[in-house]
């Protein structure tokens, strides 16, 4: 049984900005933020920062055929 | 040229968010992350296209968000059309009344249409405005408006949220879930 309570402590601050329909009081707004940043923090394997590293070598500046 | 640097920085500092975007769309992670590195290998070799001073983070997300679509259309994948589905019928009820599980909610998002679900992202997640969204997504600001609504909508029904204490402005999705609670 995995019970996760959010995380956001201003649950019931009614924040919501104009034009915003997920906002901060929403809780779907809620979730998906915490859904997403969940995504955002996951730590980024190395092959990312290898493979930039190699079209860089490859291709050092903006000359291209 | 020291502009390259700098843009080998920039694309390093949206991996993240691009992953997290990658997940969204495709719901699986070694997906996600060849969506990232396709978008990295054609963000690199299209750098000269790409205008200094605009939205680098909305560029990469366009660059991602076709290669997505590209892949499902060659997986002989059909886009799914918001319309014609019912995935209301898929309830998920939430164990907690009032308090929403988080893997409640990514079941849920999981079954919502791939048009439905990346504006409600880009809207709700990421933090572009709608024109961004629209932009990335090439389609109309209201068509955006519109998908998020129903998005968020769907995801209500899923869920069995019912009494949301704020529905923002739009007061028609307001009583489109009124009439079925």
């Amino acid at each position: 049984m995995t019970k996760q309570t959010s995380g956001a402590g201003n649950a019931g601050v009614n924040r919501r900005r104009d034009g915003e329909p997920l906002g901060a009081n929403s809780e779907i707004g809620r979730k998906l933020k915490q859904y997403y940043d969940e995504l955002v923090s996951d730590e980024v394997p190395d092959r990312f920062a290898q493979l930039l590293s190699q079209l860089e070598e490859a291709e050092p500046a903006q000359q291209k055929d | 040229m020291a502009a390259s640097l700098g843009f080998k920085g920039d694309l390093l500092a949206t991996i993240p968010g691009l992953r997290a975007f990658a997940m969204s769309l495709s719901q699986n992670a070694d997906r996600a992350d060849d969506l990232v590195q396709e978008t990295l290998v054609k963000a690199w070799d299209k750098q000269a296209s790409f205008q200094p001073g605009t939205n680098l983070k909305a560029w990469l997300f366009t660059i991602l968000r076709n290669e997505f679509y590209s892949q499902m259309r060659k997986r002989g994948r059909e886009v799914q059309d918001s319309d014609g589905l019912l995935t209301a019928r898929l309830a998920v009820h939430p164990s907690q009344p009032g308090r929403l599980d988080l893997d409640d909610f990514r079941k849920a998002l999981e079954q919502l249409p791939e048009d439905q679900r990346e504006a409600i992202i880009l809207i709700g997640a990421s933090g572009f405005s709608y024109e961004e969204a629209a932009e990335i997504c090439g389609c109309a600001v209201g068509t955006i408006k519109s998908r998020v609504s129903r998005a968020r909508n769907r995801l209500q029904e899923i869920l069995d949220i019912s009494g949301e204490a704020d529905y923002g402005p739009d007061a028609i999705a307001a009583q489109v879930m009124g009439s079925t609670g």
